[in-house]
Formats: structure tokens, sequence, C-alpha cells
């Protein structure tokens, strides 16, 4: 049970620490701090219960955790250090540390959310899984943005459950990153550990990728949120509808708006930051976010897969599964003439929930029931933060559209995890570049290399694009995706290219299996589709092929 | 234990005299009383009558009543759904009142730059209007002068037998201003209905219907696509579910939520909700804003940026728009109300030429009418 309960945690924080501890590498922590700071990375015999500090342990970087000394702690500027841990103050609850905070929570200062992995699943169906829920409360602490994102078990005993923090440093401008284990605070590292070499992927960051917060079902229909969509399932008297917390809960919907502008405003100080003396020190940190998928969203149909039929209407599929939607369209605007998105036959999608052996599986409670996710089609898309970097990119003048568009274009109809556009990471230099010839020294070094590559090459795609005019490339780009999404919207009206785009959505989704972004078996279907079936990518004329 | 007085206006609005307030409680008493009743069974099959729905000024509300707010985004979620890019479902809402379904129409206003200095929001519904064009036509000719134009003039808006027209020339496009609610179902006729159809619980094949888009596939109260019907329909059903009463609380009425300012920065770094006025309804139940920047900023609207991007169009500020509604619920456990066990249908045609005239009479009433993009059938009244 304890195991289930902490497979649905928020993040992989304390699968991390205890994973280091079964690997014979333990944090290292000594007495007398330590039977604590052991209670804290899972020791369940330990039960100290000694004076709360505020210790440092970034996984990946600290083989010991320590308590922050006083030139450490009042460097941290964040509303958690100001208002509580300064003043010798350890909210051991969610409800204390909003308890804590100056003002009274308002409508208009606090917001309370839920999610829940198990969330739809019919109660009655499954009367023994554990329904583990969290909470994220979106608090303004300070002044009127948000500073405090707050995720903590929901239905559990808030003194026990996990207990997260992401607070805004307004001095500093990043996040800092705080756990609460009983009675321990521990300081798990800032915006800026996401980016360093030892913590990058460890810890927190393996999930606070780039340094930012984190909402993987960003948009609508926000799956396994709660939200003006789908209402998380309750018995009619399940006593948690009485949790003063619950009865706050609002919609997902508004949480995306809370996260898009943190993303936005990490962003932006992170860009200022390395870019302030004219030198970028490390551009491929930067250029990954345009050449790569550092993280991927989740995206799915708005409908209820459930209550699909053969003879419901088509069945709009995500944008982001096709293209990179949001970059190239909303944020480049090229002038596409496409109304919409391709749409599926009902009939088709249903069928192939049978062909694939559909199912939601957890192997940890033994849970298992036939059929897609809550939403219909769930799939990784690219990540808004990614999206956000290039477009903050474009606006500072570090590349230009153009060079934003052409390197997008080179493997358009692979949104996300394409090998192919990441093969032009090869020509970004990895040594301090002048922010003024940063775009210019990795165009011209693709397109060198092209001379010597086949055509069809990433660096051959890349520099016949670079060459066209400025008032001829947008029009250019915008017809090969209308062109693109044409061969798609005739393809899937057949069952056969349906059943290849299943195919490419769930080999997508086993590349997001792979990242340690994946934390829930309860996020994705599984399917029959072997474990060894090769990688799938789409190409321009709407089919779908290995890839190379 | 006690019963309401009467159905106040919406938003405690002051328009009306003695009179029209009396029509007003009137009106919204016959329509609670319709949807309870329902449709005739022997049209529409398993839909009445909703005897978990209530008046508030005939039945007592029990000393253990809850309200419920019920909210959702007024950008339309038809449009999210059918476009590709923001650019693209922001031009599309921008374009036509027809669209803005999500009980929130807007109205924007551009300098001779193109950039806009003003966008007007309403959630009013349009049958006050209709009563107050009725009771009171000075007073409606002083608001659309207040509000939308000191040049509106009566004959803008009253026809040659003095008729209220709601989609006269100051109130029927996303330019010349938005007055009330003017999109077909955007109405509080259908937000009664709707709630009173949600109440009916319902078991089929022994499995409960619980989320919302089972409810309202099932039970047809409204457009499945929108944001709002199939949200305050699930939200209802699981006040029903606990076998309770439910109602709208008074003032029955749409209203708006907040604003949220997420992202948003002005270019003197002063608050962006700042220029959120209200200018209808009370401060709990507010009818009408508008989003302009004081002359003497200078800056306007089209100069504050959201994430970076400049607000170009007023559909970018419906993104963070929030309506409401809310419901009351009381006598918890107590319903003994049964569960339908089926969906609701209409009833099979009948044979005998009069019926079939009959039917056809009753056919001609208007549905939900879709925006242009919209793909779906859904029953309204």
């Amino acid at each position: 049970m304890d195991g289930i309960r902490e497979h649905r945690r928020a993040t992989a924080w304390l699968q991390q620490a205890r994973t280091a501890e079964t690997r014979g590498s333990p944090p290292g922590i000594t007495p007398p701090a330590s039977r604590a700071v052991l209670a804290a990375l899972g020791d369940p015999d330990s039960h100290d219960r000694e004076a709360p500090s505020l210790y440092r342990f970034v996984v990946g970087v600290d083989q010991l955790a320590r308590p922050l000394d006083a030139q450490e702690l009042a460097e941290l500027g964040d509303p958690m250090a100001e208002l509580f841990f300064r003043r010798g103050i350890f909210p051991l609850t969610v409800q204390d540390l909003l308890a804590g905070l100056p003002e009274p929570a308002t409508k208009a200062n606090q917001s309370v959310y839920l999610i829940g992995e198990a969330g739809q699943i019919p109660l009655g169906s499954a009367p023994e899984l554990p329904r583990a829920m969290r909470f994220a409360v979106a608090r303004a602490a300070t002044g009127r943005d948000v500073d405090l994102l707050v995720s903590t078990g929901a239905n559990e005993d808030p003194a026990t459950t996990f207990l997260q923090v992401a607070a805004w440093d307004p001095a500093a401008k990043v996040f800092n990153y705080y756990m609460r284990i009983s009675p321990v605070w521990v300081w798990a590292g800032n915006s800026w550990s996401a980016l360093a070499p030892g913590s990058r992927g460890h810890g927190c960051f393996d999930s606070h990728i780039n340094g930012s917060v984190v909402m993987k079902e960003l948009k609508a229909p926000w799956n396994n949120w709660q939200s003006q969509a789908a209402t998380i399932r309750l018995a009619p008297d399940d006593p948690f509808r009485s949790d003063p917390l619950y009865q706050q809960v609002i919609g997902a919907e508004n949480l995306e708006l809370t996260v898009r502008a943190l993303i936005s405003r990490w962003t932006a100080a992170r860009l200022a930051a390395v870019t302030q003396d004219g030198t970028v020190e490390h551009p491929e940190q930067l250029m990954r976010h345009l050449f790569t998928s550092t993280a991927v969203n989740l995206a799915s149909t708005a409908t209820q897969s459930s209550t699909i039929t053969p003879s419901s209407g088509d069945l709009l599929l995500p944008p982001g599964f096709w293209l990179n939607s949001d970059a190239l369209l909303s944020d480049l605007e090229l002038p596409v003439t496409a109304a919409l998105p391709p749409m599926v036959p009902a009939a088709h999608y249903v069928e192939s929930l049978g062909t694939f052996d559909f199912a939601l599986e957890e192997k940890s409670s033994g849970f298992s029931q036939p059929g897609d996710t809550f939403f219909a089609f769930v799939v990784p898309e690219p990540a808004c933060e990614d999206n956000e970097m290039v477009r903050q990119m474009v606006k500072q003048g570090l590349i230009t559209g153009k060079f934003a568009a052409c390197a997008f274009m080179v493997d358009f109809t692979n949104p996300v995890f394409s090998s192919v556009r990441e093969q032009l990471m090869a020509h970004v230099p990895t040594t301090p570049t002048a922010v003024t010839e940063l775009q210019d020294h990795i165009a011209r070094a693709i397109v060198d290399a092209a001379a010597n590559l086949p055509p069809g090459s990433p660096e051959g795609r890349f520099a016949a694009d670079w060459v066209l005019a400025d008032d001829t490339w947008p029009k250019a780009f915008a017809q090969r995706i209308d062109d693109y999404l044409g061969h798609v919207g005739r393809r899937i009206q057949e069952s056969a290219g349906f059943d290849d785009y299943v195919r490419l959505a769930e080999s997508r989704r086993r590349d997001f299996k792979a990242m340690r972004l994946n934390e829930f078996e309860l996020t994705l279907p599984t399917t029959n589709i072997p474990a060894d079936a090769p990688r799938l990518g789409m190409i321009d004329d709407g089919t779908v092929a290995p890839t190379p | 234990m006690s019963l309401l007085a009467s159905y106040s206006p919406p938003g405690h609005l002051d328009d009306l005299d003695e009179t029209g307030l009396k029509a007003w409680n009137m009106f919204i008493s016959d329509r609670v009383d319709n949807s309870i009743t329902g449709p005739d069974p022997h049209e529409v099959l398993n839909d009445s009558p909703r005897s978990q729905f209530y008046n508030l000024t005939k039945t007592d509300t029990a000393a253990d009543a809850r309200e419920a707010t019920v909210t959702w985004t007024a950008f339309p979620r038809l449009i999210v759904i059918q476009s590709l890019s923001d650019a693209q479902r922001w031009r599309r809402a921008d374009a036509s009142r027809d669209v803005q379904d999500e009980y929130c129409e807007w109205s924007v206003t551009r300098n001779a730059a193109g950039k806009i200095t003003k966008v007007m929001f309403t959630c009013e519904g349009p049958e006050y209007w209709h009563l107050l064009g009725q009771s009171d036509p000075a007073k409606v000719l002083e608001l659309y002068r207040t509000h939308i134009d000191p040049n509106v003039q009566h004959s803008d808006l009253f026809g040659a037998t003095g008729t209220y027209n709601p989609r006269n020339r100051w109130n029927d496009s996303t330019t010349d201003g938005a007055m009330h609610l003017i999109q077909p179902n955007n109405t509080l006729g259908a937000e009664i209905e709707l709630a009173a159809a949600a109440t009916v619980v319902r078991v089929i094949d022994g499995h409960e219907l619980t989320t919302e888009q089972e409810l309202i596939h099932c039970s047809k109260y409204g457009e499945p696509e929108r944001n709002s019907d199939p949200h305050i329909g699930g939200a209802v059903n699981d006040l029903a579910r606990q076998k309770a009463d439910v109602s709208l609380a008074d003032p029955v009425g749409l209203y708006f939520d907040k604003l949220a300012t997420d992202g948003w920065a002005a270019p003197d770094g002063s608050d962006p909700k700042d220029y959120w006025i209200r200018q209808r309804g009370d401060a709990t139940h507010p009818v009408r804003f508008i989003y302009e920047v004081p002359q003497d900023k200078g800056f306007t609207v089209g100069d504050i940026e959201i994430n970076g991007k400049p607000i170009q169009f007023g559909a970018q500020i419906a993104d963070f728009i929030t309506i409401k509604l809310t419901g009351v619920a009381c006598r918890f456990g107590q319903s003994t109300t049964q569960p339908k066990n089926a969906c609701v249908q209409v009833a099979p045609a009948p044979v005998e030429p009069a019926a079939v005239a009959q039917n056809l009479s009753a056919a001609s009433v208007p549905g939900y009418r879709a925006a242009p993009l919209a793909t779906s059938w859904t029953r309204r009244r």
C-alpha cells in the first residue's frame, strides 16, 4: 500500500533518494540530523522528532544533507524562506503553511486544484483501487502575482504525506524548490540547478527539467485534473467532500494560466541572465529547446473515450500530434489555410481500441481496465517550456523567426522526439559565443556541413530553406504544412491509415515513458504493440515509417 | 426553513420599477415551474418531471442548504477545439457574436492605428432587456447611451410598433457595442432549463452516469461541446446524486466570476486588473465589465502584454475571464426521487395527419443555434 501511494506522488524526489540508497550511494547524512533526514528520504523506521530545520540536499551535487548556514538562508529570498524558515517556522502540513501566510486566503490570492491519475476510473468498477489524489495550491503570498506553488497529498494524513513547494525568489529571479518530510524541510535546489550538469535531471529536476514549474497536462481537457471538463469522482458520502481544501478546489483551466505565466517568468529571467554581458556561455543549453524535446506536455482529444461509439461524430485529434502548431502557427504565425485539425471517423477510433488491446494498467496495484485513457488519444506534444524559450529568443533577437522556422521545418511532421532535428545540435557551439553571432554561427555551420551531405539530410533540408527570401519562406512553409495536413486528412479517413497513426502515437508515448517525467502508470494506456516494435516517424506525405 | 419572497433581477440591478420587478419575479418563477414540469412526456421520453428541482418562492430552502458555484472559461470551447492556432481561434471568436456561446459576449473598440482601446463584456441575459424594453423604453435608451454610445437613437432600438429589437445595430456585432447577450443559446431560460434537466439522476444498465459528457449525451440538456453546459449539468447532477433538492440561487443569472491576469504586464508596471471595470450588477453579481485604460495613462489596452504578447484581440482577454452561476441545494440525503433508467428520447413520430401537423409546429421552435463551425445537434427550449 505504501508503495502504491509513493508511486503516485507529485514528483520523483523521494524515489530518487531511495534509489540512490539502494544503489549503495546513500546521501551520506551524518548524525544527529541524519536520522531525521533519512526519515525524510524514506526510512520508515525512524521516529526522530528532533528540532526541525532547513537542510540542503541537491541530488546529484550534494553527498551530504546538511543544515543551511545563516548566510545561505539569508540568500534565499522567496516567501518560504522569508515568512517561515528565517523565522524558525517549519510548517508540518499544507494547512499550517497556508495559515502561516500573512494575508488571509481569498479567491483572489489563492487557488486550489486537484489531480488524481485514478480520479476518473468508475468507483464501482474498481472499489479496491487506491484513489490517491494531490492538491496543487497556487498562492500570491507577497504580491499580486503567484509566488508559491504547493503540491501535497490530498486524501491522506497531511502530517505524513509529501509536501513540496516551488517558491519564486523575486530578487534572484529563480524558483527555489523545497520538500518537507516530517519534521525536516529540505532545500532541493533552485531553477539554475536544473541546468547545472551535476543536478540536471536528478531529484526534483527530473520533472522540473528546465527549472520551471510543471503541469504536464497543460491544455484542455487537462486529463487527470479536476476541471471544467471533468470532475474527479467521489462517492456521494465520501468524507473527503467536507475537507476545507477540497471545498476550495477550482478548475485546472485556471492553473493552466498560472503555469504558463510562471514558465514565461522564469524563461525571461533565465534568458536575461545568460545574455546580460553579450555572451552566451553555454549556447547548447538554449538551442536544445529549439532542436530537441527537453520536455513534453500531454495533449488529447476533448472527448471522453468511453462515450465514443462508431456512430459518434468525427474526432478532432490534438493539433500538437501533427506538428508544432504552437510554435509554427501561434508564435511564428505561418499563414496556413487549413481550417481544422485532422479528424478521424469515430468508427476507426473505436475499432483501434480492440485492434491494439488498449487498456489502463497499474501493475503495482494489479488494476487493469480495457480501453483508452479518460479523454481519448493522449499523446506527447511539444513542451510549453521549449516553445516559450524559442519564442522569447526570437523576441529578444537572439535568433530570427526564420531561423526558428527553418529548424522546426527540418522535421516538422515529428514535433517531438525528432532524432532528425536533434542532429543539428552538432552544429551548436558549446563554448562562449557572442549573442550577436550565435545564429549566424550555427546557420553557417549547418550550411557548410550541408555542402558535403545529401539534400535529404537534416543539414541539407535546413540549408535549402535557409536560402529562401524573407518574403517567401512563410508562405512556402505554410504551403508545405497545408499539403501535409491535406495528406493526413485523406489518410485518416481509411482505417489502415488511422491505425498507422495509432502506432505512431504509441511510439511517441513509449518515448515519453522512457523519460523521468513519466511518473504514473495510469497516465497513458497500454497496447499490444510489441515492446520491441521499431520507433516510428511521420513523413511529409502523411505516411508513417520506422525512423532510421 | 424559508421561502424567498420574490426573485430579484439579475445582479440586483435597479432599472425596473415596481411593476417591472413583479413581472421579473413572475417570469423567473414561471420558467422554473415549467422546467420542473419538463417536456410533455408524450413528446419527450424520460425527461420529466424534474422532482429534485424546486422553486425558491414556493418551496422552503432547508437549513442544511449549501451553495455551489460553477465556473467556466468565457472563451468558446467550440472555437478552441476547431482551431489550429491561437491567432486563428482569437480571430474567429472576435469575428461574430454568434460564436461567443459561453454566456459571455464582447465587442472590441480600436483606435485609428488599429490598437484596442476598449473591450465591452456582457453576460446579461436577453430576457431582462425584453422586459425592460416593454416596461421602460426610455430607460433602455438611457442605458444604451450610457454604456454603448451617446448617439444611440430610440429608432435604433425599437421597431415601428415599439417592440425592442435585441439585435439592433448597437448590439449585434463585435465592433459597435455589446449591451446584452444575443447568441441564441445565451439565455436565462436556457440556464434554468439546463439546471432543471440536470437534476435527473440516470442509471443506465446498472451504471450510474456521473461524468459531464455521459450525462449531457444521455440527458440532452445542452451543447456537449461548450465549456458551460456539460460542466453546469455535471455539477448540478452531482448535487442531485447526493439526494438533495436543487435550485438556482437568487438572483438567477449568469455572472462574471473573475478576470485572472497571470502573466499580464502593463507598460508602466501598473496592475492590469485596475482596468477591469465593473459597470453593471453588484459586486458579487457583476453582469457587465469593460476593459479600458484611462486616457491619462498614455497607453492603451493594445499595449498591455500577456506572457509577452500584446493584446490584439478581445478574445485574448476572454481566455482569462470566467463566468459563473450559483446553485443551491438542500435536504441532502432526503430525496426519494428514483433515478431514470433510460436516456432522453424524442417520442416516435405520430402517424395521424393532425398529429403530424402539430409535430411540425413543435419542430419549428428554434433549437440550439450553433456557431458556424459547430457540427452537433442539441435540443434546447
